[in-house]
């Protein structure tokens, strides 16, 4: 993908700063077996609650668990949760969207009608509403068992789909009526030709920018429904349920073990926002028209 | 044989007014584009259509090339009816009719090089991968234009060069019959004229019949053959092109040819009806066709 690199190569110094960031919590979380100086799980009572030294660079928590390691497996859960869910959101949303965009008449309206129903709950609302409802436990869907974590994916990933559905009719719709369609269809291309080849590779610059930023809202999201005991289940490190723990910690005087995941948490929302936000203003039509011209 | 290659015959066409809400209340209304309109175009005639904006030139258009349903009224390829001709998505109505847009900044898909435009209508008219770069240096050549333009996207073409790739990507799929929906107002003058030269070497050439929609006579007069003169969808005049716009015969084709400046002939200026002309001007179908 030529395109994706001209794209790097035009980010401003803060696109750099929110790559720079996303790209070391994608190693981190990558690495995390190789990189981790103990178990995220292994207890060490002798050293419960020490704080930042050499030894452990982040502190010990309660059970003596490197606070460190902790934090490395913890984006684990977070990435894995923003990450997916942007991608099965995107899956869903861009889907009916274009749908939606192209066919237009009564199906364009149902589309987009469920689209704002869904839309009109806040987003936790409905996250916490719904693990609420299921349960932590894993979920049988015909034969298969779904792990908690992967339902917090799929469920989270439903949610970020109206978000996609809008951005992509919004787009979708301007092209569905723009001639190079309709010369396609007086071709004779069908509606598949058209659709993948003409309408979807030019709604992509929007739907890359959302789903960017949409990765962040995803961690906080995890985070909250960690925090308050439905997503990620202890002892598996997650920085929700970190923070959550941390809670008894904050008034007795270990500050280290709420401010590390909380900071990891600040940390990768903030690189996820400038990265979208610089490859928003790169693919804004005028900074477009800017390089077009020159 | 010797048949009109398109016609119409009684065609209308409405469009529903109004949201949802309107619709449910029951308060719609319809836009009524074209008003029983019948229209016979013989093979390799030039036909020139002209009418201020809202006349109903475009929509004339998009059912002479199909992407427009008539309400009502019927419209034949060859003697043979558009439903029966499109029952297939693909079909033969689809390779025999094409169309060049005004736009051309929206005609050609901002992501697709020359080559794969052109290419992409090779394929979809059957012609085999190896013959088709071949075919496309014939078509820009046909055109006016170099082979070294395949691999240009289109913001790195003119407006000029844009419009020509518009023309060769209509001329690939091999029509009978090409409509141009003002294939030049969006160009400047020198581009216009060369465009204009491009289509009227090209409707000889390949005997092309022509549907040429503009609202500027004096570009209708250098290359059409005949004329057909639209106001409030339906058509007030026509005839041959030079008999039309010497010797008008209904008073809206007069106050067009009246708006166009004198000594201006060659240049696009068509200037608004005055509001004295228009006021003598038959509003309604019945004062239309009583005054014709």
């Amino acid at each position: 993908m030529s395109g994706l690199a001209k794209t790097l190569c035009g980010l401003d110094w803060s696109g750099w700063l929110g790559a720079g960031i996303v790209g070391l919590i994608l190693l981190a979380a990558i690495f995390a077996p190789l990189i981790a100086p103990y178990d995220p799980l292994g207890l060490d009572i002798e050293d419960r609650l020490a704080a930042p030294d050499m030894k452990h660079w982040l502190g010990t928590d309660q059970g003596g668990r490197d606070v460190l390691s902790r934090i490395l497996f913890g984006a684990r859960a977070s990435l894995s949760v923003g990450i997916g869910a942007v991608l099965i959101g995107a899956l869903i949303g861009v889907s009916a969207g274009v749908f939606a965009a192209y066919k237009g008449g009564l199906g364009e309206q149902i589309v987009m009608r469920v689209v704002d129903g869904v839309a009109s709950i806040p987003l936790l609302v409905w996250a916490i509403a719904i693990v609420g409802i299921l349960g932590v436990g894993p979920l049988p869907v015909g034969s298969l068992l779904l792990p908690n974590e992967v339902k917090i994916v799929v469920l989270v990933g439903c949610l970020f789909s109206p978000v996609f559905a809008r951005v992509t009719y919004a787009v979708a719709k301007r092209i569905a009526g723009a001639d190079y369609v309709r010369a396609r269809f007086l071709q004779g291309a069908s509606h598949w030709q058209i659709v993948i080849g003409d309408v979807l590779p030019n709604c992509l610059s929007p739907i890359i920018v959302q789903g960017t930023l949409l990765v962040a809202i995803g961690i906080v999201i995890e985070a909250s429904i960690s925090f308050v005991g439905l997503g990620v289940q202890p002892p598996q490190p997650s920085w929700g349920t970190m923070l959550s723990d941390a809670r008894s910690a904050i008034y007795s005087g270990e500050w280290w073990l709420p401010a590390f995941p909380g900071l990891a948490i600040s940390l990768t929302v903030i690189g996820f926002n400038l990265l979208g936000d610089a490859v928003r203003d790169l693919f804004d039509p005028r900074s477009d028209a800017r390089t077009l011209v020159a | 044989m010797t048949g009109p290659i398109l016609s119409l015959r009684g065609v209308s066409k409405s469009f529903p007014q109004g949201g949802m809400l309107d619709r449910l209340l029951g308060r719609d209304g319809r836009l009524v584009a074209l008003d029983a309109v019948s229209l016979d175009v013989m093979r390799g005639d030039v036909v020139g259509i002209v009418g201020e904006s809202g006349s109903g030139k475009s929509t004339l258009a998009g059912l002479a090339v199909g992407l427009v349903r008539p309400t009502t009224g019927d419209v034949l390829l060859d003697g043979q009816p558009m439903a029966e001709l499109m029952r297939d998505h693909a079909g033969p109505w689809r390779r025999r009719v094409q169309m060049v847009f005004q736009d051309s900044s929206s005609a050609l898909n901002p992501r697709k090089s020359v080559a794969r435009c052109l290419g992409e209508t090779l394929a979809l008219r059957g012609v085999p991968k190896a013959q088709c770069e071949s075919e496309i240096a014939e078509l820009l050549t046909l055109v006016g234009l170099g082979p070294e333009i395949g691999p240009r996207l289109p913001h790195e073409l003119s407006g000029g060069q844009r419009q020509r790739i518009g023309l060769a990507r209509a001329l690939a799929m091999k029509p009978e019959v090409l409509i141009a929906d003002e294939p030049v107002s969006a160009l400047d003058v020198s581009l216009q004229a060369q465009v204009i030269n491009l289509l009227s070497r090209l409707t000889r050439e390949l005997g092309l019949t022509l549907l040429f929609i503009s609202h500027d006579l004096a570009l209708v007069r250098t290359l059409c053959s005949r004329i057909v003169v639209m106001r409030k969808g339906l058509i007030v005049e026509q005839g041959p092109c030079l008999d039309v716009l010497d010797r008008p015969q209904h008073p809206y084709t007069q106050a067009l040819i009246a708006a166009v400046p004198k000594g201006l002939a060659g240049r696009r200026t068509p200037l608004p009806v005055r509001a004295a002309d228009a006021a003598a001007i038959p509003e309604t179908r019945e004062d239309i066709h009583g005054a014709a």
